[in-house]
């Protein structure tokens, strides 16, 4: 049965109060998460030994957060990662929303869901996250609403269900945003070991925006056999060069929609923790930490280059833009729906 | 788009080697959607590994994986013992070559090859040491050695011994694996103890094992020690049997390559470090690929680290502060399995059955009983959910008297038959 406890945690610019949830299982695990953007502040979790450790990247503070563009553990809305200039066409009208990615719309906007206070409340296991997002919100159409329901278990899963409706045709992609460090000893991901269960992934151009399906045999971005991250990144690939590591959305196998299967698996071997990655979203986006340096740590000294990892269930990137636009539309009368799991245990 | 030069006249090309080749297949490229197909003569590829141990054969199985993945047609060349002659390797006519370059000839006898080299060999820490002109993939030796010391240090272990090998031109990774345990034990100012011991010959092996329980024997404990390979690892574990020293308790070994031969000597299950050498094959054959598209990689080095440490009872160490039941558990360690009793383990340990017991209750909260039984448990698990081995035959070599009476003990202790644990644990395709 999990415990929650919520303590004071900072405050908004407008002095409204923020608060902290801890969840904890039976084996002494412990998430927690805050109002501010739905954000998991921290993970700790027992190593080969069964020794706690943290394993999610955080900063020390609320106004960090605030003043961060890390994503650092929230959730991100309305529209997870990068729509082509901020603009797409719904229904016959041209929409413009935030730019604020080099000219480009990137994770909500500049006060996207991460940012925004959530109502919390515990209903029985689990604890529900609830956001209004008014029209207009970083440009988007009509008032959509937000439930997640966060559940942790005792092996170690991190349960998200979200659901969302809107008065209005919107497009919508919402998504955790966690950094993982499995190895709490060592600020720098390059040892992990990944397995990505996709055939394909989303080729970009230098924007980060997606040019086409890519199929990963024979390219550093084949991990249907577990390899070492850090190894990878020296493979002579232009993809890697153009964003400096892995910022590239895999198509995992398997039907999408309601199924949940396994998308990715990450191993430490120093630690023996592993990370286990299911949803049910089409895309997965793979992200190195490469321009995580001077991100504000729970310690004085900052984050470096790959002091973490994000593997990000979701919409494809741009998807409003592409001819699967349809799929990313949430249109009044309709419950949309996301599952997604992430369990830390040890292998 | 994906273009690949033919080569059709070498498939002409009356061979004087062996040969094994890959099916001929339509190459197949996915680029944007659009799928291209070309059927094209295979390029003519030489594997110079010496693959009589498990890590070159890792490399190999890496390289085929790649080629499996890609359906990129190469012509492979191996000898057919699969042990390099690189002497030969002027009269290879082929496009391109993989070499293992801790053989300490190759740099030289490939120098002049006009075709494409990737070299496959140990990290060093000076970067003098590599060579210049050719794509490099290397076992990252110094995170392979860190691996196994941070595992040791997650014991409460601390202090530490490495078990190398005298020098030699061919084992200069072993020499790079003594540098990186001598420097983390200076830049963590704690004891560390080299010992390189002798070369293994028939010969000198009888005095080596001597010098070797000599040297175990003075070592101040408890203490872990990084073996430089399993095999340099399965030794320790024998000289440790011969010298009546407790494995873990007085010693900790943590080995290098998870050789299943190793662990199929050695009656205490070894812990060891899992090299990334697949995804180093891997990388190989994709550096050669690219090569043989004309990109030019020849300053491109690739560190691979090591994929992950399979822990066993060598290195699990806990703290025990009888003597008594430190050699009692080791006794029972060595032989549990073949129908020990309590009577026995206390005769070896040299104390009254009362005495034990009473050590056993204070220190671990269990009867001796209880000790050997986990212990018979434990094995019959493993094997159960790690080989095929018939049920029956596992209850005999667990050192249970009958297959029901290991049907009687699974109902109590696991309130399920050994049945329903294979049917849940037994990995499909056991090995």
């Amino acid at each position: 049965m999990p415990v929650f406890n919520a303590t004071a945690w900072g405050q908004l610019p407008d002095g409204r109060p923020l608060h902290r949830w801890t969840l904890r299982n039976a084996s002494d695990a412990q998430i927690d998460i805050t109002d501010l953007g739905s954000t998991l502040l921290g993970w700790q979790s027992p190593d080969r030994q069964g020794r706690l450790g943290e394993v999610l990247l955080g900063h020390a503070t609320a106004q960090q957060y605030l003043d961060s563009n890390a994503y650092m553990g929230a959730i991100v809305g309305r529209w997870a990662n990068r729509i082509r200039g901020g603009r797409f066409r719904l229904d016959g009208i041209d929409y413009k929303v935030d730019r604020n990615d080099g000219g480009n719309h990137l994770h909500g906007g500049q006060y996207g869901f991460h940012l925004q206070r959530w109502d919390v409340e515990a209903d029985g296991e689990s604890l529900v996250m609830r956001l209004v997002s008014p029209e207009g919100d970083g440009g988007f159409p009509g008032e959509v609403r937000v439930e997640l329901r966060c559940r942790f278990d005792d092996d170690g899963t991190l349960d998200l269900q979200y659901e969302a409706t809107s008065d209005a045709p919107t497009p919508l992609s919402l998504t955790a945003h966690p950094y993982f460090n499995l190895n709490d000893r060592r600020p720098d991901i390059r040892d992990h070991v990944i397995r990505i269960d996709a055939d394909e992934f989303l080729a970009i151009d230098a924007g980060a925006i997606p040019v086409g399906r890519q199929h990963v045999a024979g390219t550093a971005f084949d991990f249907r056999d577990a390899a070492p991250i850090g190894s990878r990144l020296h493979w002579p690939d232009p993809q890697l060069r153009l964003v400096g590591g892995f910022d590239h959305c895999y198509i995992p196998r398997g039907p999408t929609g309601s199924a949940m299967r396994t998308v990715a698996v990450v191993s430490e071997p120093s630690s023996g923790r592993r990370l286990t990655v299911e949803t049910d979203r089409p895309g997965l986006q793979f992200y190195s930490g490469q321009k995580l340096t001077g991100q504000p740590s729970r310690d004085p000294e900052p984050y470096g280059p790959f002091a973490g990892f994000a593997l990000e269930a979701q919409a494809f990137p741009d998807q409003v833009n592409s001819p699967e636009s349809e799929g990313a539309i949430l249109r009044p009368g309709v419950t949309w729906r996301q599952h997604t799991r992430y369990k830390v245990d040890t292998a | 788009m994906l273009t690949i030069k033919g080569h059709a006249a070498q498939l002409r090309f009356p061979s004087p080697f062996p040969w094994f080749s890959l099916p001929r297949c339509v190459m197949t490229g996915l680029t944007r959607g659009v799928v291209i197909s070309t059927v094209m003569a295979p390029h003519r590829i030489a594997l110079l590994f010496n693959a009589n141990k498990v890590y070159d054969r890792q490399v190999i199985a890496g390289i085929g994986h790649y080629l499996n993945s890609t359906r990129v047609e190469w012509d492979l060349f191996m000898e057919e013992d699969f042990r390099s002659r690189m002497r030969d390797i002027h009269q290879f006519r082929g496009d391109g070559v993989i070499a293992d370059f801790d053989d300490p000839e190759a740099p030289d006898m490939l120098s002049d090859l006009h075709i494409p080299v990737v070299a496959v060999g140990g990290s060093y820490h000076d970067p003098a040491n590599y060579p210049t002109d050719v794509p490099y993939i290397a076992t990252d030796n110094a995170r392979l050695i860190r691996l196994a010391y941070d595992h040791l240090i997650e014991q409460g272990l601390t202090r530490f011994a490495f078990y190398g090998l005298p020098p030699h031109p061919t084992s200069r990774w072993a020499h790079e694996r003594e540098h990186a345990f001598r420097a983390i034990v200076d830049e963590e100012s704690v004891e560390g103890l080299v010992y390189q011991g002798s070369p293994t010959s028939a010969g000198g092996w009888g005095q080596a094992v001597e010098e070797l329980v000599t040297w175990l024997a003075e070592l101040p404990k408890p203490i872990g020690i990084v073996a430089v390979t399993d095999a340099r690892a399965r030794q320790l574990l024998q000289a440790c049997v011969m010298g009546g020293i407790a494995v873990p308790e007085q010693i900790a070994i943590v080995g290098i390559d998870n050789d299943p031969m190793a662990q199929l000597l050695t009656r205490i299950p070894l812990t060891s470090v899992i090299q990334g050498a697949e995804e180093m094959g891997r990388t190989a054959a994709h550096l050669l690929h690219q090569m043989l598209r004309g990109m030019d990689c020849a300053g491109t080095r690739v560190l691979v680290p090591p994929v992950g440490i399979n822990v066993q009872a060598s290195s699990k160490f806990h703290p025990i502060r009888s003597p008594h039941v430190m050699r009692a558990s080791h006794y029972i360690r060595q032989y549990g399995c073949l129908g020990i009793k309590t009577e026995q383990v206390a005769d070896y340990v040299g104390v009254s059955r009362t005495v034990l017991e009473e050590h056993f209750k204070r220190e671990l909260k269990q009867t001796v009983h209880q000790v050997i039984l986990t212990h018979k448990l434990d094995t019959a698990c493993d094997l159960i959910a790690n080989s095929d081995v018939s049920l029956a035959d596992i209850a005999l070599r667990c050192g249970f008297t009958s297959l029901q009476y290991m049907y009687a003990v699974f109902r109590r202790e696991y309130d399920c038959t050994p049945r329903q644990y294979l049917d849940l644990h037994r990995k499909t395709a056991a090995t």
